[in-house]
């Protein structure tokens, strides 16, 4: 195999003797093999730049992703964990607190139906002073156990509501599994980069704005998502502010 | 006559439609069917004559606002009364909902008064229309 500047210099002695003898497809095809050999000189250089740009900015955008996630939604996460704990504490001690009290109202109905069984059996047994005690003790136990089902019916819905938590942490949980899978994607990316394999499918240079007709999920303390209301009082002031308005 | 109200409930967690569900039967409506996102939901509101619609708004699939929009743009389901029940808080997100049509708006967590104070208010505005 020759030398480049071998090739060269018969090229060019190619280039010039079609020029004197004045041969036009000559010249052009002495001119062409020699652009050509230019062109295979560069090409594996040209590639060579671009694989490294390429990996270059492959690899940015894995670490400006990196940069975010580790600067920004990791730190959210732990935040929304925390919050869960949270939710998932009071819920249960909600609950508990619901138990607790449903617990002396269950036990009253008992001892009253327990009492006025004793009047009844009594009247059986002909102990007609205890039996005689029956239409009052009758009447104060179901006043009360009316009203004490009223309560009980009330905390069982209220148990009911308390359950809404995992809606709301399954919310939270759910956001959290979605940046540890994008993690997970990055850190993958960013090994087979640093091992010289080519990456593809680094599309989400920068993080996606959230997008809130989709849902935001649950608000958590100390992570905003811009303006957001306090509560359901707030709610109902700003739909009648914007009834008022129309 | 409560009793013959017929309710959508459409939320991703089951857990939160079986709350609402009992909540429903606990006011006397016993008419209630469940779906999961918009996507289930929006034929089984063509399809059946349901009086009072009940949905997240962040769900797989649909989501509650596209619900929302898609039943209004329904010439036979427009009138139809849409509480949105979600845990979804940003101002932007309220105004947007009222302003496709959004009967009522009630934040997650919720009670039950609240929840049976904005029925009643939806109900009784649906009598008078």
């Amino acid at each position: 195999m020759s030398s480049d500047p071998e090739r060269f210099r018969a090229q060019v002695a190619a280039l010039q003797s079609a020029l004197d003898a004045g041969d036009a497809a000559g010249f052009r095809h002495a001119f062409e093999a020699l652009c050509g050999q230019m062109d295979a000189g560069l090409l594996p250089e040209l590639k060579r730049i671009t694989a490294t740009a390429q990996s270059a900015l492959a690899r940015f955008s894995a670490e400006a992703r990196l940069d975010v996630l580790a600067g920004h939604e990791v730190p959210d996460a732990r935040k929304r964990l925390t919050h869960v704990v949270k939710l998932t504490d009071e819920a249960a001690h909600r609950t508990m607190d619901l138990v607790d009290s449903c617990g002396p109202l269950v036990d009253e109905a008992s001892r009253g139906s327990a009492m006025l069984l004793e009047s009844w059996d009594s009247y059986g047994e002909r102990d007609l002073a205890v039996a005689a005690l029956w239409p009052e003790r009758a009447a104060t136990f179901l006043h009360r156990t009316r009203a004490d089902s009223e309560l009980l019916r009330a905390n069982l819905s209220e148990l009911l509501v308390a359950q809404g938590y995992q809606d709301i942490t399954g919310q939270i949980i759910r956001s959290v599994i979605a940046l540890v899978d994008e993690l997970e994607k990055v850190l993958g990316k960013l090994v087979c980069i640093a091992d010289g394999h080519e990456v593809t499918g680094m599309q989400r240079a920068l993080p996606s704005q959230p997008d809130w007709q989709r849902g935001l999920g649950p608000q958590i303390a100390g992570i905003s998502n811009g303006d957001a209301v306090s509560g359901q009082d707030d709610i109902d002031a700003l739909l009648s502010q914007m009834a008022a308005d129309k | 006559m409560s009793s013959t109200v017929k309710f959508l409930v459409v939320d991703d967690f089951s857990t939160m439609r079986r709350i609402v569900k009992n909540l429903l039967q606990e006011l006397g409506y016993n008419d209630i069917t469940e779906a999961d996102d918009g996507n289930t939901a929006l034929p089984l509101l063509k399809a059946g004559s349901f009086d009072v619609l009940i949905t997240d708004w962040n769900m797989p699939g649909m989501p509650g606002i596209d619900l929302l929009k898609a039943v209004r743009a329904d010439a036979k389901l427009a009138k139809l009364p849409v509480l949105m029940l979600t845990a979804e808080a940003k101002r932007e997100q309220i105004v947007e909902a009222v302003q496709a049509g959004a009967s009522g708006y009630v934040i997650k967590p919720f009670t039950a008064v609240t929840l049976k104070e904005k029925l009643d208010k939806m109900l009784a505005a649906r009598a008078a229309a």
